[in-house]
């Protein structure tokens, strides 16, 4: 999965190339909720994310370990971090987690990068009016 | 199947380190292929507030021109073709996603992109080719002219085909954002006084941070970033880049690895930096300000004195919905990232990351 080429010239150039490398994955989503007056904390919003594996994936799909960077209590948007490798497994279960303390709720996956540094710099985030 | 779910869309992370004393650095080169400038970051460690010529630079970002509906054949006009070719006029299709919707840019060299879905492809009526991202489905089509070509000057036979096109089969409107050259506005007087238009200058939020960890080669020796390759920062670029981002998008680092909510940690070694300055600066940013802003900084570690860490970061994040960057066609697959992330030191040598992402050509 990975190729470089490397040139040692007198002068320090190097250059590498690297193909799928990322160890993570960086999403930043929204959740949404009916009640528009429902307040979660980070701790409740990370367990409600495990609950969601849970019922998608069983025991073992709850054992994804995956991080919550940073929480905003009050528009509920969350920047989590998951291994490359479960980011499918994560999406798919934050997509179907549909109700929330028996209220109907639902994930807005506003961005996915495989870069930290790209969800600082959205551009679809850029308000002239 | 589970194999499958493990699978991500491809990324690629090109990770340069030069100097910007060699000769054959392409450092300008490569910050011109992003093509669309949307935010550029820079970090100042051990700096409270920048110094004066880097705070023009900073603050004199040119401004930029937001036309609400403007029909896409105007870009063909008399006038403005001649203004287009005097070079430096670039635009961008406003608040139109490159994965839904039909997308507009024009390039500081005169070439006018368009990206289009199949249906309005086919009313236009004029030569593209398929989307190579997606060339079996064959559902977005790219049109790529030459606007100072001879072929499109007014009268022209492309000229003539794409207006008949734009006016008749397909009339386009789109916002659009357009930034000009320097002395550039009378030119487009014209043109602006059709239409709702409105000057927008780059937004510029300054932040100061205190007591920020940092990864240990840029406390105590930054330059060896760039003279030993068996750094752990140079080795595994994403390690840099995650930290960085995590400082820009103000996440927390102290965490230990049993918390529950989060285990990102500053890579090891680290020390504390008692303080350093975060500016971002956003909008649709001309290259020429960059480059005067990366000069600008240049000069700044070449005069301040010699400390533990001196050393700068600049991040440049290009337009998501562009439907150019490093060179060739982007596309959204699912972030559409196409950013660089330039590390400089006092010795002139530099780090230098270009990210793209699913539906991108390698960057240069």
């Amino acid at each position: 999965m990975r190729r470089a080429d490397k040139k040692d010239e007198p002068a320090v150039y190097q250059r590498v190339v690297l193909k799928n490398a990322s160890p993570y994955h960086y999403l930043k989503v929204c959740l949404v909720v009916e009640d528009d007056s429902t307040r979660l904390s980070a701790v409740e919003l990370k367990q409600f994310i495990i609950t969601g594996l849970n019922s998608l994936y069983g025991e073992v799909g709850a054992a994804l370990t995956f991080d919550l960077l940073k929480y905003d209590e009050d528009t509920l948007t969350a920047l989590l971090r998951v291994y490359s490798r479960g980011l499918v497994k994560l999406w798919s279960s934050l997509t179907l987690l549909g109700s929330y303390q028996n209220q109907a709720c639902a994930f807005r996956v506003l961005q996915v990068s495989p870069y930290l540094l790209a969800l600082t710099g959205n551009s679809r985030e850029l308000q002239l009016d | 199947m589970s194999a499958d779910l493990e699978r991500t869309p491809r990324n690629l992370l090109v990770s340069e380190r030069s100097s910007f004393l060699d000769p054959k650095n392409r450092i300008s080169s490569q910050l011109v292929q992003l093509h669309f400038n949307y935010k550029v970051c820079v970090l100042l460690p051990e700096c409270s507030s920048a110094p004066s010529h880097l705070d023009s630079a900073l603050n004199t970002f040119s401004s930029f021109y937001l036309i609400r509906n403007l029909p896409l054949y105007e870009l063909l006009d008399t006038h403005f073709l001649e203004t287009v070719r005097h070079g430096g006029v670039s635009g961008l299709s406003y608040r139109t996603r490159l994965d839904e919707d039909n997308c507009v840019a024009l390039m500081p060299n005169g070439r006018l992109s368009l990206s289009l879905d199949k249906d309005s492809f086919e009313l236009l009526g004029v030569e593209g080719k398929p989307s190579r991202f997606n060339h079996r489905a064959k559902s977005r089509f790219v049109v790529c002219v030459d606007l100072t070509d001879s072929s499109m000057a007014p009268g022209g036979r492309g000229h003539q085909r794409l207006v008949t096109g734009l006016t008749s089969r397909l009339p386009l409107k789109t916002d659009f954002l357009m930034s000009l050259p320097a002395g550039g506005g009378a030119s487009v007087q014209a043109l602006l006084s059709r239409y709702d238009w409105s000057e927008h200058r780059p937004e510029v939020i300054s932040c100061s941070l205190t007591d920020l960890l940092c990864p240990s080669p840029l406390t105590s020796d930054p330059s060896s970033l760039t003279s030993d390759p068996s750094s752990p920062l140079t080795s595994d670029p994403h390690r840099l880049l995650e930290w960085l981002g995590a400082v820009h998008a103000a996440v927390s680092c102290e965490n230990s690895s049993s918390s529950f909510l989060s285990s990102l940690v500053c890579p090891e070694p680290n020390k504390k930096l008692s303080h350093a300055l975060s500016v971002s600066v956003c909008g649709l940013l001309s290259h020429q300000d960059v480059q005067k802003l990366i000069q600008e900084i240049r000069v700044y570690l070449s005069v301040s004195p010699p400390g533990p860490a001196s050393w700068a970061s600049v991040t440049l994040h290009g337009f998501v919905d562009s439907p150019v960057s490093w060179g060739g066609e982007h596309g959204v697959l699912r972030g559409g990232d196409n950013f660089l992330s330039l590390t400089m030191f006092p010795d002139q040598s530099y780090l230098l990351h270009l990210a793209g992402g699913a539906q991108d050509t390698c960057p240069p």
